[in-house]
């Protein structure tokens, strides 16, 4: 199969349709930077969807358990070696992303027989300006973008995310209340799951407040902060819905 | 029996001592004189730890500086007061930072209160060759929460320099300037009112800063406490829901008359 190329092609094609097909009904995750530092959402059944990855830095993903596991154990054993050999202050967002993890999905979506990662991944690295703050989206296959600002989405189909984003960015363009923005994250987490529109047909907001909570029953949401400020040297907080007002 | 003067640690200094350093050879006459942190205490008061220390490091009879921090904070439930060499002090304080916040995050929980007193024991016998080379020794006080009782309790630890383990009942001192606080510290638990035990948080930092104060007026190796330059101690409070920093213009509020 290696030495026809066009087979590759093929093959690479089947394993990009495996994944989505997988991913598919995977539980969307966010991460918003804001004035006094960066949330991160995810609701969950039973297993965890936002992370500490290291003083500044945090995960939040959807997919195979055990594939987001050993991300967040790559990116944990990769921050805090940096950390120790360097500083902490030398651990950065987009060299973990850019020259670790990226690469070694690439590598693994690449190699056609071997099983391939089952996650769609959202990275933050909380700085002291907001403007230097750092969202990376990164996919199954290794792909990735940075973000400065906004807000992020994670979900399991491309053109639900984007629309998702598209909506939320406009919906929340100068919205830095903290409260508001989670429930705004968390009536977008509902219409995803529930495959409503973005552009026509979006229900009306109090449907979308009334949806979102009848659907997290049974669920975990987890929301963590990456406190801006902080007197400690880790910055991540987890974050209750009791103390988002929700 | 007379002590033999250290030597500067090189093979060339060791022949030299037993008569055989090869024709020619220059020898470096003594050890380095090595930079010493002294002094820090800890004591249980009423609502936690409160754990100290003055800010001198000092090399032989110069003071290097007066800005040293010797309370560090571990982790969120941590901390390591140092005493003895800093070079070896600090680098283990990194080491217990990294593996207590690494264990933290790559496990989903913290690390047990014992099995951070043993990681503390286990880099002073590493260490043991240092140590008994009269470099590197290092003498710290360890502060954690037991969180297998209900509501978590803050305990210390003091170590020898071999790395064994002792657990403080009350309170705990290392460090040059430790003979007097901890007499001071005996006295005020045995004849004292408020006892160190009964003490609130006002009281206790009082009572830490004039500990050192005195601890400095016997041992010139402890910088202890002078408003008028603004040179204060570390002060740390250990609770069970986590660490409190009294920071120098606190203690500067609490010590006026």
């Amino acid at each position: 199969m290696i030495e026809e190329p066009y087979r590759w092609l093929e093959a690479i094609g089947n394993r990009r349709e495996y994944v989505r097909e997988q991913l598919k009904g995977g539980s969307p995750v966010f991460a918003a930077s804001l004035p006094e530092g960066i949330l991160l959402l995810g609701i969950g059944t039973g297993h965890s969807k936002v992370f500490e990855l290291f003083d500044r830095h945090a995960l939040a993903g959807l997919g195979h358990p055990a594939d987001i596991e050993k991300i967040r154990q790559a990116a944990i054993d990769a921050a805090h070696l940096e950390a120790f050999n360097r500083a902490p202050e030398d651990v950065s967002l987009r060299r973990l992303v850019g020259f670790g993890l990226s690469p070694q999905l690439k590598t693994n979506f690449e190699q056609i027989f071997s099983a391939p990662f089952l996650v769609e991944l959202l990275l933050a690295e909380v700085s002291v300006e907001p403007s230097q703050d750092l969202i990376a989206r990164l996919h199954f296959d290794g792909a990735f973008q940075l973000h400065g600002k906004g807000v992020v989405v994670a979900a399991s189909q491309p053109e639900p995310e984007a629309a998702a984003q598209k909506w939320l960015s406009q919906t929340l363009a100068n919205n830095t209340n903290r409260s508001e923005v989670a429930e705004m994250l968390l009536q977008t987490w509902w219409c995803l799951t529930e495959n409503k529109s973005f552009a026509e047909g979006l229900p009306s907001e109090a449907e979308r407040r009334d949806g979102w909570r009848k659907a997290v029953n049974g669920r975990t949401v987890e929301t963590c902060w990456l406190a801006r400020k902080s007197a400690r040297l880790t910055h991540y907080e987890e974050l209750a819905l009791t103390q988002l007002g929700l | 029996m007379t002590e033999r003067a250290p030597i500067a640690g090189d093979f060339l200094s060791l022949l030299a001592r037993h008569h055989a350093a090869p024709l020619g050879t220059v020898v470096a006459p003594d050890a380095p004189v090595q930079t010493q942190g002294t002094t820090v205490f800890a004591f249980h008061f009423a609502d936690g730890i409160l754990m100290g220390g003055d800010r001198r490091a000092t090399a032989g009879n110069i003071i290097v500086t007066d800005r040293i921090d010797k309370v560090l904070e571990l982790d969120a439930t941590s901390l390591l007061a140092i005493a003895g060499v800093p070079a070896t002090a600090f680098e283990m304080a990194r080491v217990l930072q990294t593996s207590f916040e690494y264990y933290r995050r790559s496990q989903l929980q913290a690390l047990s209160l014992p099995a951070k007193v043993r990681a503390l024991a286990r880099l002073l016998r590493e260490n043991l060759p240092m140590t008994m080379q009269g470099v590197g020794v290092v003498m710290p006080l360890f502060a954690g929460v037991d969180q297998t009782v209900s509501p978590p309790q803050p305990q210390i630890y003091f170590y020898d320099p071999l790395g064994a383990q002792f657990h403080a009942v009350g309170y705990a001192a290392s460090g040059s300037g430790s003979g007097t606080i901890r007499s001071v510290l005996s006295f005020q638990e045995r004849y004292g009112r408020p006892r160190p035990g009964e003490m609130n948080l006002k009281q206790a930092v009082q009572f830490a800063l004039r500990l050192l104060m005195t601890a400095s007026e016997f041992d010139s190796a402890t910088g202890g406490v002078n408003p008028d330059a603004h040179t204060f101690a570390t002060v740390k409070v250990l609770r069970g829901s986590g660490i409190q920093t009294i920071d120098a213009d606190q203690q500067a509020e609490l010590l006026k008359p």
